[in-house]
């Protein structure tokens, strides 16, 4: 899993779980993005390092806010452009699958 | 150092597990051929996992369930890869072809002895070997919200069969291929390998010689194998059969073609409790077979996805989630798509395009799948479209008409045909009346690429109907 997918996959995550069922659904994403089909796996990375640019300046540059990545991440989840759209579809139903399925209880 | 290639020697080589290949080993076992499966996936014991769960996802599914057909918009889907293919994994319900597909696509593509009565026959059969029956006593109330919706609009629904045997304490079995026929045709002498995963068929002239594939030992390392065979069926699926023919060089109308059933979703919230172990088995036919109303797997799991996929706020609903199924409505689509198998790549590259007719079908029937909910009692509805509101009452229904578009679309299928297709049309037909590989004496294709459209019902019944046929006269001419 690349770095800025699993800054999205964290962003994405109940806030009130713990560290191991965070681990538990990171593991998970990042199992499947694996086993994803070669073309999809590399449009996703592409998008990826497209939609990463930003956050990773910020990131370098230590001004990195989870509440403005979530904010960013809410509006990709209704944008026109289909890709981005499904890109963000994509990792919040690997995320919310995992969080309900893998953690009994999730708060 | 790469280990010296293995050699087998087998009468018929059947490549692939699931629906197809089941039908076609142990038919062809039973009367005396000698038979080797050879499956991609892993045996996984069918009692192991609990249905529909994640752990189930991770073993038996293609990629862990992560695959979409690109198009605008892309479409998620999902197919088994493990000892019995997809009939592991899906909910069982059965159909026959409906009549009227049968006669039009007989007409329309030129296949040979494909009238209903022919058709019924083998039906019938696959019928009493599986034991295809109904819920004994009351549905569940998840599936009995179908019925009570569509009969207060005066609606058609039914209740289908199921390929499910009950067991005396009541517990229902579903009669997968590793259930049943699978075992079947290894007691008649038929040998299974699985994790092995065929990279290209081997031809001489109009012949198929045999197999290159790569069998994965239980400790990660390859073993390459070389299978030799005087027959070859190909049994892999609409996409990986049509993926393999390219890659060993065969393109002829393979992997054109290609259809399924769109499918939008709807979480639906009930102020009583909804029972989540079993897929409902009714299914609202009053706009069949162009449209479809039933009803999903709805665990924890699917319900959080389905809410989240109308981005309304669900965290209510969610915290309520005994209170709410996943319902779908899918269409028949005028649309179609391609298997390509590019160079290199291990997965072939699926794509589907939808028409306008579609998207206004796909809308259509959100609207109606909604109006049934709200009719069986449902007190909130969401959507599978981005930014569709969520719906109350029927006023609300009517912003789902234009809600709905392909920027805002999530949707998904599950059965995928017509990749190869039969028939004596050529120029449509990617083998011949019964699965024979147009340009090829012992190559044939056995399994859903063969339907010519999407049937518009579970393809399972249809698919064994006609995998049956195809192999019966096989032998009948042999």
């Amino acid at each position: 899993m690349l770095w800025f997918e699993r800054q999205v996959v964290g962003a994405l995550m109940s806030p009130n779980l713990d560290g191991p069922s965070r681990t538990a659904v990171e593991s998970y994403v990042s199992t499947t993005l694996h086993s994803m089909p070669e073309h999809l796996r590399a449009g996703v990375a592409v998008e990826s390092l497209a939609l990463g640019c930003r956050s990773w300046i910020e990131h370098r540059t230590g001004r990195l806010d989870e509440q403005r990545l979530r904010t960013r991440i809410a509006g990709w989840k209704t944008s026109k452009l289909d890709p981005v759209r499904q890109y963000v579809r994509l990792l919040q139903s690997l995320v919310l699958f995992a969080e309900n399925e893998l953690v009994a209880e999730p708060a | 150092m790469k280990p010296p290639v293995e050699t087998l020697d087998t009468d018929v080589l059947v490549i692939g597990s699931g629906a197809g290949g089941a039908v076609t080993a142990s038919t062809l076992a039973r009367a005396g051929r000698h038979v080797t499966i050879l499956e991609e996936g892993p045996w996984v014991d069918p009692d192991a996992l609990e249905p529909f769960s994640l752990q189930e996802m991770v073993a038996k599914y293609r990629h862990g369930g992560s695959c979409a057909a690109l198009g605008r918009p892309a479409i998620a889907y999902a197919e088994g890869r493990c000892v019995g293919g997809s009939t592991e994994i899906n909910s069982g319900l059965y159909h026959r072809l409906p009549p009227e597909l049968a006669v039009e696509w007989q007409r329309d593509y030129e296949i040979e002895e494909f009238g209903t009565d022919a058709l019924d026959h083998y039906a019938e059969r696959i019928e009493r070997k599986l034991g295809v029956s109904r819920l004994p006593g009351a549905p569940p109330a998840s599936s009995a919200v179908l019925e009570r919706g569509a009969t207060k609009l005066g609606w058609r629904s039914v209740e289908f069969s199921r390929v499910f045997r009950y067991e005396p304490n009541g517990r229902a079995v579903k009669q997968t291929m590793a259930r049943t026929l699978l075992p079947d045709a290894i007691e008649s002498g038929a040998r299974i390998i699985a994790d092995c995963r065929v990279g290209r068929l081997v031809r001489h002239g109009r012949r198929i010689v045999g197999v290159r594939a790569e069998r994965t030992r239980p400790d990660g390392s390859s073993q390459p194998i070389l299978v030799r065979a005087d027959h070859v069926f190909v049994c892999a699926g609409a996409t990986q059969t049509p993926a393999l023919l390219q890659r060993s060089g065969i393109r002829a109308n393979i992997g054109r073609g290609l259809k399924m059933h769109p499918t939008v979703k709807v979480a639906a919230r009930f102020d009583s409790l909804i029972d989540h172990g079993d897929v409902p088995m009714h299914r609202v036919t009053e706009f069949a077979p162009g449209l479809t109303i039933g009803g999903s797997a709805s665990r924890r799991g699917h319900v959080a996805l389905a809410l989240a996929d109308s981005d309304a706020d669900y965290a209510d609903a969610l915290a309520h989630w005994e209170h709410v199924a996943v319902y779908y409505a899918a269409i028949r689509s005028e649309g179609s798509g391609q298997v390509i198998a590019l160079p290199g790549f291990r997965s072939p590259v699926v794509t589907y395009q939808l028409t306008e007719g579609d998207m206004s079908r796909l809308a259509r029937a959100l609207v109606h799948l909604g109006e049934v909910l709200l009719a069986a009692g449902a007190t909130e509805l969401y959507p599978s479209v981005t930014g569709g509101v969520i719906a109350r009452g029927p006023d609300d229904l009517v912003q789902w008409w234009d809600a709905l578009t392909r920027n805002s679309a999530n949707l998904m299928t599950v059965h995928l045909t017509s990749s190869v297709r039969i028939g004596e049309k050529r120029s449509r037909t990617g083998a011949d009346s019964f699965g024979r590989v147009w340009g090829f004496d012992n190559l044939r294709v056995n399994d859903a690429s063969l339907l010519p459209e999407a049937p518009g019902v579970n393809p399972q019944g249809p698919i064994m109907a006609v995998v049956a046929r195809n192999t019966d006269q096989f032998l009948a001419d042999a």
